[in-house]
C-alpha cells in the first residue's frame, strides 16, 4: 500500500482558533460542574481565552505571509488584523454580556462556549485562503449565531429573528455555496489564488465563472447585510438579545468583510473593472436606503441596526476605492466600529433594563440629568458613528472617502459625505433626547452599572476618542497590515 | 448513453421538485424531496463520485428525510385550507418567465468545451479511498472545522430547545 | 520660555478648564470652577499676547511659525499632520479670541451667578475656546475643519442652554441644520482641494495655487464657492442666516462671545485664510462681495422693527458680517479683519451691555418695556453709547475707520460692479445708524416703561464684574480704530502687520484714490450716518409718540392728510416714503415671505422630503420572510441580469 504523503501542517497557525474552540469546550464543562449561583466566572475564563487567542493572534509572524495546510489557510497582516477586530469585538460583547444574562436568566456556559464557537468561525473565515475553509469558517459562524439570536427563548421577538435568520441565512448560503460551486466548475479549483490564476489566464469557462461570482457576492452581501440583501438586519438586530446584537454588528461583519475582500481582490483582481460597478450599486444603495431609514424609527435598537446597515455601505466605498489604500481604510474603520457600536449597545442593555422594555427613544429622555457620565459616553459614541470630529469615526469616513477620491470614485465619495450629514440628525436625535426634560412617570428604579459593563465603556471611550486624535498609530498599522496582492 | 440517462434524470429531478413545492400535502411534498434526492445521486454516479452517490442515499434520501417524515406526522400537519389565488400565481411564473429570459443570453455564452469526459480526472476519483484521502490530507483543515461546526450545532440545538433557563 | 514654542498651550489651557469643570465641576464649589475656568482663559490670553510680542519682534518676511505636533493621519501619500499655525492673520485673531474670551468669562461670573449648571456653562464655555483656537490655529484643513465643527458644537449646546424652554432647543436644532449645509460644503471643499494639491497642508496649498490651478477656472471656482457656502452657514449670510437671530435664545455672555465676536467671523478667517485661492477665482470674489453687500443691507432693514433687544443686536451682526464680506470680496482683506476687530469690540460691548440691561431688569428683554434707564444704570450707559457710535461709524470710534476702509475699497474695487456694493454699504450704514440710536432712545432714554411693579424696584446696576469688562471693551470700542488709520500711508499699522498674508499671486492691487476723494467719501458716509442717527433721536427721543403714532395710522389718504396738518410734516413725508415702506416691506416681504416661507421652507422641505422617502422605504420592511427571501432573489436576478447584459464583457 503506497504511503500517503502528508502536507505540511502547522498548527501553530491555527493556534488562536485551536485556543477559543478548547475555552469553549472548557466552559461546556464548567456549565455541567458549577455551583447554581455565580456563574460570573465562566464569562471571565472565556474572557481569558479571547485574550490568550489575541495575544497569540499578536505573535504570529505574518510578514511575509504564508500558507500551510496546502494553502487553505493563510497567515497574513490582513487576517490577523481583522481577527484582532472580531477578538475585541467578543471580547467587549462578554463582558457586556454578564450583567445582562443574570437579568435575563440566561447565565448559561452555552451561551459563552457559542459565542466562542462563532469567533473561532470568524477568525477561519478571515484567514481562509481557499472558498472551502472559507465557508466552514462561516457556517460555524452563522450556525452559533442563528442559536445566539433565539437564546432568550421566553421572548417570541427572539425566537422570531432567530427563526428569521436562519431561514433567511441558509438561502444565502446556498447563493455562496452555489457560487463556489459555479467558480470551481469553471476554474477547477477553489483555491483563491490558483483560481487568479484561471481567471487572468482566460482558461475557465467564462459565463460560468461570471454566474459564480455574482452569486459568490450575494451570499457575501447577506452577511454583511448590505441592500438589498439586508431585509433580515432589523429584524434579527432588535429581537435578538442586545449583547448577541452588538455581537452580531461587529466581529461577523468584519469577518464576511474580510473575507469579501480578500476573496475578490486576490482571486478576480483581473475583473476588477466589472465587479466595480456591481459593489458600487451596492454601496450606494446600501449607505442611502440605511441612512434613510433610520431616520424614522423610533426603537434605538431598531435604529443602530439601520445605521449598521449605513456603516456597511461606507465600508463598501472602501471596498470600492480597493488598493492598499481602500483595504487599510476598512480595516481601520471597522476597528473603529467595533468600539463605537458595542460601546453603544452596552448603554442599550442598561437603559433597556431587564426584559428590554426600555428600548424606545422615549425612554431615553432625561438620562443625560440623571446618569450624566453614561449620557457623555453615549453622546461620544453617537457622534462617532456620526462622524463628527475629533471622533474617530471621522477620521475613519474621512479616510473611506479619500481612499475614494484618490481613486477617482468622485461621485461615490460625494454620495457617501451627503449620507453622513444625513445620518447626523438621526443620531443627534438621540442625543438631544437624553438631554430633554423627563416627563414625571413612572418610578423606575435606578439603573445599574455592573463593573464589567463599566469596563466595556472605558474601552469603548478610549476606542472612539483616542482612535480619533491620535490615529496616526493605528492607520499606520492598518497600513501595515494592508493585504499584499 | 450517459447523456441520456442524464437527460432523463434532470428531467425527472425537475418535475419532482416542481411537484414538491406545489403539493398541498406535506407528505407528498417530502416524498417527492426524496425523489429529487435520489435524481440528484444519479448525477453523482454519472460523474464518477461513488461514495458521494453512496452518502447522498444513505444520510439524505434515508435519515434525514425519516425524520423529516417522522416530525411531520408528529406535528399532524393539515391539508392547508383555501383556493389558489390565480393572480398570485400569474404573477409568480411572470417572475420565473423573466428569470429564464435572463438566463438565455447566458446559456448562450456558455461555451461547452468539447468533450470533457472526465478529463484530468485521476483514477481514484470518487472512490471512498479517494475522497478519504483528500480529507486526511489536503482538506484536513476544513475536515476539522466540521467537527467546531458539528458541536456548536448541537449546543446551539440544545440551547435553543431543552436548556432551563430562569 | 513662553515664545512661539509653547503657543500650543493657548488652546490646550481652555481645554483643560473644559475637561475639570465638565467632569468634576458637579462635586466643586463654585468658586473652584470659576478658577479654573476663568483661570485657563486668562492664561492661555496672556500667553498668546507673549506669542503675539514675540511675532512683533521678528523681521515682517519671517513672520510665520508652524510647529508640528504629531503626525496625525498618514495614509499612503497622505499625510495630515496635527500642528499650529501662527503668522500676523492667525496672531490678531488669537488676539481677539482670547481677549474677548477672557472678558466675556470674567462677565459670566456676575451674569450668571443666579443660574443653574454654573460648572456645565463654563465647560462648554471653555470647550468653546479651545474648538475655536483650534480653527484659528490649525496648520491644514481638517485641523480647521474639525475646530469649525467643535464651536457648532458648543454654539448647539449654549444656544440650547435653556432646554426646559421649546424655543431654545428648537433655536438649537435649527442651527444645527442651517449649520450641516454649510458644512457640507466645507468638507466638501477640502475633499476637492486634497483631489487636487494631494494634501491639506496651508503651507503646500496656498504656495503652490496659482500654478496648480488655473486662475478662474472650474476647480477653483467650485472650491471657494464651496468654502464660501461653509462659511455663510457659519457666518449667518444670506441664505443660511436666519439661524443666528433664533440663536439669541441662549445666555447673553454666549451671544456676546459666539454670535457676535468670534464664532461667526470664523466664515471671514476661513476666507481670508483662502485668500491665495479666492484671488483666483473673479466669480467666487463676485459671489461673496454681492452676497454681503445684500447681506448687510438686508440684515440691517430687519433690524428695524425688531422689539427685542437682543435680536436688534442679532440683525446687526448678520449685518455687519455682510460688511467683511464686503471686503473681502473686493479683495480687501485687511479692511475686513479690520473690522472684524473692531466689530468685535463694539458688538461684544453691546451685546455685554444688553445682557447687563437685561440682568438689571429682571431679564425683560422686550424695548418697550424699558426706557430711562441712563441714571440708573450710568456705566452700562456710557459703554452702550460708545459703542452704538462705533458701530454708526463716527469718527473717532473704531468702528468708523473699518467700516470706512470698506466703503473705500468697495468704490475703488476693480471688480465688476463696485458701484453697487458701495450704493447697497452706504445705505446700509445709515439703516444700521438709525436702528442702533432706536436701540439706544429707546432702552436709556424717556421714562420707564415697564409695567411690573417688581421690574420697576429692582432696576439696578450690574455688579463690577460686569461693567469692569463692559468698560474695557467700550475702551476698545473707542480707540481701536486708530491702529488702521486710513489716511498716513505709512501709519496704517494693521495694513504693514497683515500685509504679508495676504500678498499672494494674483492679489487685487489696490488703486489709490486721491486724498480729496478719499476724504469726500469718508464726509459722505459720516453725514449719511449722522442723518440716520438724527432721525432716530427725532422718532424715538424727540417725538417717542410720532413712531407709534405712525404705526397706528390707517390708509395711505389719512396719513397723508394728518401729515399736512402736522407742523413735523418733513419728517412725517420722510417717514411714510421712506421708513415705513422701508419697515412695512421689511416686515412683510423680508421677514414673513423670505425668511419664513423659503429660506425656512426649503430647509423643512428637504427634511420633509427625506423623512417620506424614509416612511416610504420602512413600508418594504414587511417583517414577512418571505418577501424578505424575494427582495433577496429579486436583487440577485437584478445583479446577474446587470452583469450578464451590461458588464462582464
Amino acid at each position: 500500500m503506497a504511503s500517503i504523503p502528508v502536507p505540511d501542517i502547522s498548527l501553530g497557525a491555527i493556534a488562536p482558533e485551536i485556543t477559543l474552540a478548547l475555552t469553549a469546550v472548557v466552559a461546556l464543562m464548567l456549565e455541567v460542574f458549577a455551583e447554581k449561583k455565580g456563574r460570573d466566572h465562566i464569562a471571565y475564563i472565556s474572557l481569558v481565552g479571547v485574550i490568550v487567542a489575541c495575544f497569540i493572534t499578536f505573535r504570529l509572524a505574518g510578514d511575509p505571509s504564508w500558507t500551510t495546510f496546502s494553502g487553505l489557510y493563510v497567515v497574513d497582516r490582513f487576517g490577523q488584523f481583522f481577527k484582532l477586530i472580531c477578538l475585541l469585538g467578543t471580547g467587549m460583547t462578554i463582558l457586556v454580556s454578564v450583567k445582562y444574562n443574570k437579568d435575563e436568566g440566561i447565565d448559561n456556559g452555552e451561551y459563552y462556549a457559542l459565542l466562542l464557537f462563532a469567533t473561532s468561525g470568524m477568525l477561519f473565515m478571515v484567514s481562509g485562503s481557499d472558498m472551502i475553509t472559507i465557508f466552514m469558517g462561516l457556517e460555524v459562524m452563522s450556525i452559533s449565531l442563528y442559536a445566539l439570536a433565539g437564546y432568550t427563548r421566553k421572548r417570541a421577538r427572539s425566537n422570531e429573528a432567530s427563526v428569521k435568520y436562519f431561514i433567511l441565512g441558509s438561502l444565502s448560503t446556498a447563493f455562496l455555496l452555489y457560487g463556489i460551486a459555479l467558480i470551481y466548475g469553471s476554474t477547477g479549483s477553489t483555491q483563491i489564488d490558483i483560481i487568479a490564476k484561471a481567471v487572468s489566464s482566460g482558461s475557465g469557462v467564462e459565463a460560468v465563472l461570471d454566474l459564480g461570482i455574482v452569486m459568490l457576492m450575494i451570499g457575501f452581501a447577506f452577511k454583511v447585510s448590505a441592500v438589498p440583501f439586508h431585509m433580515w438586519t432589523p429584524d434579527v438586530y432588535q429581537g435578538a438579545p442586545t449583547p448577541v446584537t452588538a455581537f452580531m454588528s461587529a466581529g461577523p461583519k468584519a469577518a464576511a468583510f474580510a473575507a469579501f475582500f480578500r476573496v475578490f481582490n486576490v482571486a478576480f483582481p483581473s475583473l476588477q473593472a466589472d465587479w466595480w460597478v456591481i459593489i458600487w450599486i451596492l454601496a450606494v444603495a446600501t449607505m442611502t436606503v440605511g441612512n434613510v431609514i433610520a431616520l424614522l424609527q423610533n426603537d434605538v435598537k431598531r435604529m443602530l441596526a439601520y445605521s449598521s446597515i449605513a456603516h456597511a455601505g461606507y465600508i463598501l466605498v472602501g471596498f470600492v476605492a480597493g488598493g492598499a489604500l481602500g483595504s487599510s481604510a476598512i480595516m481601520y474603520y471597522m476597528l473603529v466600529y467595533t468600539f463605537m457600536n458595542i460601546g453603544a449597545f452596552a448603554i442599550v442593555t442598561v437603559v433597556g433594563r431587564k426584559g428590554e422594555e426600555k428600548t424606545k427613544f422615549s425612554d431615553f429622555t432625561g438620562l443625560g440629568y440623571r446618569y450624566p457620565l453614561m449620557a457623555v459616553a453615549l453622546v461620544i459614541f453617537l457622534f462617532s458613528l456620526a462622524g463628527i470630529p475629533p471622533t474617530a469615526g471621522f477620521v475613519g469616513k474621512f479616510y473611506i472617502f479619500m481612499a475614494a477620491l484618490k481613486h477617482g470614485y468622485v461621485y461615490l465619495a460625494v454620495i457617501g459625505v451627503v449620507n453622513s450629514v444625513i445620518s447626523i440628525f438621526y443620531y443627534l436625535r438621540l442625543s438631544v433626547m437624553m438631554y430633554m426634560q423627563d416627563e414625571p412617570g413612572e418610578d423606575l428604579p435606578p439603573l445599574v452599572f455592573a463593573p464589567s459593563l463599566i469596563a466595556v465603556m472605558i474601552v469603548a471611550i478610549y476606542g472612539s476618542l483616542w482612535l480619533g486624535i491620535m490615529p496616526a498609530g493605528y492607520i499606520s498599522f492598518a497600513q501595515s497590515a494592508f493585504l499584499a496582492l | 448513453m450517459e447523456l441520456l440517462i442524464f437527460y432523463m434524470f434532470a428531467i425527472v429531478s425537475v418535475a419532482f421538485a416542481i411537484f414538491m413545492i406545489v403539493a398541498r400535502k406535506p407528505v407528498s411534498s417530502a416524498i417527492s424531496l426524496i425523489g429529487v434526492m435520489f435524481c440528484l445521486a444519479v448525477f453523482y454516479v454519472l460523474l464518477n463520485a461513488h461514495l458521494i452517490a453512496a452518502l447522498q442515499i444513505l444520510v439524505y434520501a434515508g435519515a434525514i428525510m425519516v425524520l423529516f417524515l417522522f416530525v411531520i406526522m408528529l406535528l399532524n400537519l393539515r391539508e392547508k385550507q383555501g383556493a389558489i389565488s390565480y393572480h398570485r400565481t400569474a404573477l409568480q411564473l411572470a417572475g420565473v418567465a423573466v428569470f429564464c429570459a435572463l438566463l438565455v443570453p447566458f446559456m448562450s455564452m456558455v461555451t461547452i468545451p468539447g468533450t470533457s469526459g472526465g478529463a484530468g480526472v485521476s483514477a481514484d476519483f470518487g472512490t471512498t479511498a479517494g475522497v478519504g484521502k483528500l480529507l486526511y490530507t489536503d482538506f484536513l483543515l476544513p475536515f476539522e472545522i466540521a467537527s467546531i461546526l458539528l458541536l456548536a450545532a448541537l449546543v446551539g440545538a440544545v440551547a435553543l430547545t431543552k436548556l432551563k433557563m430562569k | 520660555m513662553l515664545g512661539l514654542e509653547n503657543i500650543w498651550l493657548v488652546p490646550i489651557l481652555p481645554l483643560i478648564g473644559a475637561i475639570v469643570n465638565g467632569l468634576f465641576g458637579k462635586f466643586m464649589s463654585k468658586s473652584s470652577v470659576t478658577l479654573w475656568a476663568v483661570g485657563s482663559t486668562g492664561l492661555s490670553f496672556f500667553i498668546a499676547v507673549i506669542a503675539f510680542l514675540n511675532l512683533l519682534s521678528l523681521d515682517a518676511r519671517d513672520r510665520v511659525f508652524e510647529k508640528i505636533l504629531f503626525t496625525w493621519i498618514q495614509a499612503g501619500s497622505f499625510t495630515a499632520q496635527a500642528g499650529i499655525q501662527i503668522d500676523p492673520l492667525s496672531a490678531i485673531f488669537l488676539l481677539i479670541v482670547t481677549g474677548v474670551g477672557f472678558l466675556i468669562h470674567v462677565y459670566s461670573i456676575g451674569y450668571m451667578s443666579h443660574e443653574e449648571g454654573y460648572a456645565r456653562y463654563f465647560a462648554y464655555l471653555n470647550l468653546f475656546m479651545f474648538s475655536m483656537l483650534l480653527l484659528i490655529l490649525g496648520n491644514n484643513f481638517l485641523l480647521m475643519f474639525i475646530g469649525w465643527e467643535g464651536v457648532g458644537l458648543c454654539s448647539y449646546l449654549l444656544i440650547g442652554y435653556y432646554y426646559e424652554k421649546d424655543s431654545a432647543s428648537n433655536a438649537g436644532k435649527k442651527a444645527f441644520v442651517m449649520n450641516r449645509i454649510g458644512d457640507f460644503g466645507f468638507l466638501l471643499a477640502i475633499m476637492w482641494i486634497f483631489w487636487t494639491f494631494g494634501s491639506i497642508d496651508y503651507t503646500t496649498v496656498f504656495p503652490s495655487a496659482s500654478q496648480v490651478l488655473p486662475a478662474g477656472g472650474f476647480a477653483v471656482t467650485g472650491i471657494t464657492l464651496l468654502l464660501f457656502l461653509g462659511a455663510t452657514g457659519k457666518s449667518a449670510q444670506i441664505p443660511l442666516y436666519t439661524w443666528l437671530p433664533d440663536a439669541m435664545e441662549g445666555p447673553t455672555p454666549v451671544s456676546a462671545l459666539i454670535h457676535a465676536a468670534t464664532m461667526v467671523t470664523a466664515g471671514v478667517y476661513m476666507v481670508t485664510r483662502c485668500n491665495a485661492l479666492f484671488n483666483l477665482a473673479p466669480t467666487s470674489m463676485i459671489v461673496v462681495a454681492l452676497i454681503g453687500a445684500a447681506t448687510a443691507l438686508f440684515a440691517a432693514t430687519m433690524g428695524l422693527y425688531q422689539n427685542d433687544i437682543k435680536r436688534v443686536l442679532a440683525y446687526s451682526t448678520v449685518s455687519q458680517l455682510g460688511y467683511m464680506f464686503l471686503a473681502c470680496g473686493v479683495g480687501a482683506y485687511v479692511a475686513a479683519v479690520f473690522h472684524v476687530m473692531t466689530h468685535a469690540f463694539f458688538k461684544a460691548c453691546l451685546f455685554l451691555g444688553s445682557g447687563s440691561v437685561i440682568h438689571g431688569m429682571s431679564g425683560e428683554q422686550d424695548m418697550r418695556q424699558m426706557g430711562g434707564l441712563k441714571s440708573k444704570m450710568p456705566i452700562t450707559h456710557m459703554t452702550m453709547l460708545i459703542s452704538a457710535l462705533a458701530i454708526s461709524g463716527i469718527p473717532i470710534f473704531a468702528g468708523f475707520f473699518s467700516k470706512d476702509e470698506i466703503l473705500l475699497s468697495a468704490f475703488l474695487g476693480h471688480t465688476k460692479g463696485n458701484l453697487v456694493y458701495w450704493i447697497l454699504a452706504t445705505v446700509a450704514a445709515a439703516v444700521t445708524a438709525f436702528y442702533m440710536f432706536r436701540l439706544y432712545y429707546m432702552t436709556f432714554s424717556g421714562e420707564l416703561r415697564a409695567e411690573d411693579q417688581h421690574v420697576r424696584d429692582h432696576v439696578h446696576e450690574s455688579p463690577n464684574v460686569m461693567t469692569v469688562p463692559l468698560i474695557i471693551l467700550a475702551f476698545g470700542a473707542a480707540f481701536a480704530g486708530f491702529l488702521g488709520l486710513p489716511i498716513i500711508e505709512g501709519g496704517h499699522a494693521l495694513n504693514n502687520f497683515l500685509g504679508p498674508v495676504f500678498h499672494t499671486p494674483g492679489a487685487p492691487e489696490h488703486p489709490h484714490a486721491s486724498l480729496g476723494l478719499e476724504l469726500f467719501l469718508m464726509g459722505f458716509s459720516v453725514s449719511v450716518a449722522v442723518l440716520g442717527i438724527l432721525v432716530a433721536r427725532h422718532f424715538y427721543y424727540v417725538r417717542p409718540e410720532a413712531a407709534t403714532e405712525m404705526a397706528a395710522k390707517g390708509g395711505f389718504i389719512k396719513t397723508v392728510y394728518t401729515t399736512l396738518q402736522n407742523k413735523y410734516y418733513i419728517d412725517e413725508i420722510y417717514d411714510v416714503v421712506i421708513v415705513k415702506p422701508v419697515v412695512s416691506f421689511s416686515r412683510s416681504f423680508l421677514w414673513k415671505i423670505f425668511d419664513v416661507k423659503i429660506v425656512d421652507g426649503f430647509v423643512n422641505s428637504i427634511a420633509s422630503f427625506v423623512t417620506d422617502l424614509s416612511s416610504l422605504l420602512r413600508k418594504s420592511q414587511t417583517g414577512m420572510v418571505r418577501n424578505y427571501a424575494l427582495a433577496m432573489a429579486l436583487g440577485g436576478v437584478f445583479f446577474v441580469g446587470l452583469w450578464i447584459l451590461a458588464l462582464g464583457n
